[in-house]
């Protein structure tokens, strides 16, 4: 019974990481329609950010999170701007193809700049644990954990209750009327695109505080937020923390009862399942 | 004679929305039935029920003595049942000719297997509504009203019994409405039966040999054209209540 | 095909036919590896190019291809032919299982439902005691690389002859219509549903003969190598940059990256992988439709074709 206990608290604080690495996602994907195939990797590059900043300049990865993210900020607009911009009106298909080129760039760069080592970000507090009711919870993971839920319901906020919120929204439902009303639409996609990777910037932040972090791992971390997205559904930014709980449970659940290799299995089991079920997710409208 | 094509207590519910309501009708062999009715009436809902695009919450719908409310839209394309859309859908990447070619191939029976015939017959198609020049053109360069023309050549080649058009003649010039009229008529002559969705009164009037509408989603009045269009319910559907 | 065409594929082919004889042992093996990237190219253009539907998925078939000789020949001892059957069979049947429900998705969400199935393909046969789990297989040694050679070049000369096919047959006819407008197609009469299943089982059967035949010649597979995600790109890659929905745009766009990166790597080893990076984001950008298409209409709008495409889609 502990023993379940204790896999159901880690698949939660799982659960709580992986919404904050899909929320990037899934808002450039419900607001500006851009299926960002590099997602993962732009969480690489957040979680590099973080490192150097931990290592080079002392900053505590959580304190340091804003500067991650403001930086992050800036290269997604500059992306947007100069790249994406360039094929918005074409196919779909066009911006799948381009942001899988940018993965394998930008993979290949991390590469050659910050080596194939494995690295993570080891605060003094790294290897601290509380106890609750016999769970053995590691204090980094709580916290990461936490503010990963936090910036998700921040975000959720925002985009629902703020002027530059619904100016977002409203651009992306109907881009004639936005510029009506003076909206420049491709600064307002820059920034909602710099938004987005803000937030994968941050996810990144806080993943290296608790897992290895390399080059390669951007790969496996999209595939992951796009199961996030699709099971809690794009229409709110809630649906992340719904699709990343369940994501975080069925994984742990898995390793627990099944084996440690089945658990990509069921996530991506998972998956192809509610895109064939009920594609609109967990907490979606169905069309 | 028994109908072709018949309709009985069709239904169609969306999530809150009846968009259309225990209609029954039928088409004869031969016959030019129109379907007027205010926006939102449910003309296209019914005729996507009638084609198979849409399944019917309650009723039935029988093609030629079978009961085929429950295939599939490519198998009633099969038996002969042929449509045109609102929203014209061409094939944009193909040549007009190769646009219509696709309805040969694939039209009643199992179509026709061999690509040269196809093409043979999509010529005859084409030549049959007019667009005889444009065989070579790409689809998407037609204009609007030459468009509605290759509309109506695919529906064509599929060698249908029953042709469901739908606004064939919205946005074109009185000439241009005339000459679709004149089409039409030719395709009835074929012994195809025809049910004809307009907003064009006058051209319905001189088309059709009855009428039908359709107002949310009820069928108000079905009969001679002359007798309908000067019925109350009618007139007062299009044009709100009489003020007293 | 304009007729002057013909004679020149035929010499092309003789050509390649011919390369074991005078080629190096290093060239023969970069068209081995060459020959099959372009198989799966042509592969994906069936079910990507000609029915619209882009799988992000076909590695899966690759690497059920490769474990279908794997399993034959090592746990068997059955005669490669019977492997590549047995790949074969796999393909179809996953296919036509997983085909039927993932086909019914549109678009992105049909690339990214084959490209988790594709994920979850090694990690699936990781777990098979039969397929040698994780630590993989390894086939008896066969080093004849011109007999590879020379059947990678007949496998690609029978897939793009099945997509030549598709260009005059009825089945071709209603995959394009379903790709240009799956509705218009099915009211006129296309089975959509039995016809995207085929086309997938075809660029499956496609794709599991190239693995199939890889497997034999680098005589080693793990569930890693077989269902090589990165396969995926390059194949798409290929296809797109060659001309989606061509003939001929499949094989010229592999054999042209091939060359290019085979040459990068043998000067900057890291590039490479750079290389494909740049060139995908440059050629969707400019050339979104292909080589084939720039050849098509560079001669009537000149330079003037790569301004357009971006003016045509930029926001």
């Amino acid at each position: 019974m502990d023993l379940l206990l204790q896999i159901l608290v880690n698949g939660i604080l799982q659960g709580g990481l992986y919404a904050i690495m899909a929320l990037g996602l899934a808002l450039v994907w419900g607001v500006l329609n851009i299926v960002n195939l590099a997602h993962g990797a732009f969480i690489m590059l957040g979680a590099y950010i973080s490192w150097y900043s931990f290592s080079w300049l002392g900053l505590d990865p959580f304190i340091g999170l804003p500067l991650t993210a403001v930086l992050m900020f800036g290269v997604g607009y500059a992306i947007q701007r100069g790249i994406l911009n360039l094929v918005a009106r074409a196919p779909m298909f066009n911006t799948l193809l381009i942001t899988f080129g940018l993965e394998v760039v930008l993979t290949y760069l991390a590469q050659l700049v910050f080596s194939a080592d494995f690295r993570t970000i080891n605060p003094s507090y790294s290897g601290r644990n509380i106890d609750v009711l016999g769970v053995t919870i590691p204090v980094v993971r709580l916290a990461a954990s936490g503010l990963a839920i936090l910036l998700t319901l921040v975000m959720w906020r925002f985009l629902l209750h703020t002027r530059l919120g619904r100016a977002i929204r409203a651009t992306a439902q109907n881009l004639p009327a936005a510029r009506l009303h003076g909206v420049e639409p491709r600064h307002l996609y820059a920034v909602t695109f710099g938004l987005g990777l803000a937030l994968a910037g941050a996810a990144g932040g806080l993943y290296g505080t608790v897992s290895q972090i390399n080059p390669y791992i951007g790969a496996t971390l999209t595939a992951k937020s796009f199961a996030i997205s699709i099971i809690g559904g794009l229409d709110t930014p809630l649906g992340v923390i719904a699709g990343g709980l369940v994501l975080g449970l069925i994984e742990a659940l898995t390793t627990l009862y099944v084996g440690p290799t089945f658990a990509d299995v069921a996530s991506f089991g998972v998956l192809v399942l509610v895109l064939i079920v009920r594609p609109s997710g967990l907490l979606g409208r169905t069309a | 004679m028994s109908p072709i094509l018949e309709a009985r207590g069709l239904t169609r519910r969306f999530a809150g929305l009846v968009a259309v309501h225990d209609v029954s009708f039928s088409l004869s062999p031969g016959e030019i039935l129109g379907f007027i009715g205010p926006n939102g009436a449910g003309k296209t809902t019914l005729i996507s029920l009638l084609s198979g695009t849409l399944a019917p919450t309650e009723g039935e719908v029988w093609f030629e003595g079978r009961r085929i409310d429950r295939l599939a839209a490519f198998r009633r394309a099969r038996l002969g049942i042929g449509r045109t859309f609102q929203i014209m859908q061409p094939f944009p990447g193909l040549s007009v000719l190769d646009n219509v070619a696709v309805g040969a191939l694939f039209g009643r029976g199992r179509g026709q297997s061999k690509l040269a015939l196809a093409r043979e017959s999509a010529r005859e198609c084409l030549e049959f509504v007019g667009l005889g020049k444009h065989v070579d053109h790409r689809a998407e360069d037609l204009g609007g009203p030459d468009r509605k023309r290759l509309e109506l050549a695919k529906a064509l080649a599929m060698q249908p019994r029953v042709l469901l058009c739908d606004e064939v003649m919205a946005g074109l010039n009185l000439v241009e409405i005339d000459e679709v009229i004149d089409i039409i008529r030719k395709v009835r002559d074929t012994g195809i039966s025809v049910i004809v969705i307009e907003h064009v009164i006058k051209a319905i009037r001189t088309l059709s040999d009855r009428i039908m509408v359709l107002h949310h989603g009820e069928k108000i009045a079905d009969g001679a054209p002359d007798s309908v269009l000067t019925d109350s319910r009618v007139v007062e559907a299009y044009l709100g209540k009489k003020r007293s | 095909m304009r007729p002057l065409r013909i004679p020149l594929i035929l010499i092309v082919l003789i050509a390649l036919a011919l390369l074991p004889l005078y080629g190096s042992d290093t060239i023969v093996q970069f068209g081995i590896s060459t020959l099959l990237l372009a198989v799966l190219a042509q592969g994906w253009n069936i079910i990507g190019g000609y029915a619209g539907y882009p799988s992000f998925g076909n590695s899966a078939f690759y690497g059920l291809g490769a474990y279908g000789v794997g399993i034959a020949m090592v746990q068997w001892q059955l005669p490669f032919a019977v492997g590549l059957a047995l790949g074969v069979i796999l393909a179809v049947v996953f296919a036509i299982c997983l085909g039927i429900p993932v086909l019914r998705l549109k678009g992105h969400y049909f690339a990214i439902a084959t490209l988790a199935l594709a994920q979850v393909m090694a990690a699936i046969v990781s777990n098979v005691e039969l397929a040698g789990q994780n630590i993989g297989l390894v086939l008896p040694p066969l080093n004849d690389d011109a007999l590879f050679y020379e059947l990678s070049l007949v496998l690609l000369v029978a897939a793009t002859l099945t997509v030549w096919w598709l260009t005059r047959s009825r089945f071709g006819f209603g995959l394009i219509a379903i790709r240009e407008n799956e509705e218009g197609a099915v009211v006129m009469g296309v089975d959509t549903t039995r016809y995207k299943v085929l086309a997938f089982a075809l660029a499956g059967v496609f794709s599991a003969l190239a693995g199939g035949i890889h497997a034999y010649w680098i005589t080693f597979l793990d569930p890693e190598s077989a269902f090589d995600i990165t396969l995926n790109v390059k194949m798409i890659i290929m296809a797109v940059f060659g001309g989606p929905g061509t003939i001929l745009g499949p094989i010229v766009g592999s054999f042209i990256l091939s060359a290019i990166s085979e040459f990068l790597s043998s000067e900057v080893t890291s590039i490479a992988g750079l290389f494909f990076g740049v060139v995908i984001v440059v050629a969707v950008v400019l050339m979104p439709r292909g080589l084939a298409d720039v050849a098509r209409r560079f001669h009537r709008t000149g330079w003037r074709y790569f301004i357009e495409n971006i003016r045509m889609h930029r926001l």
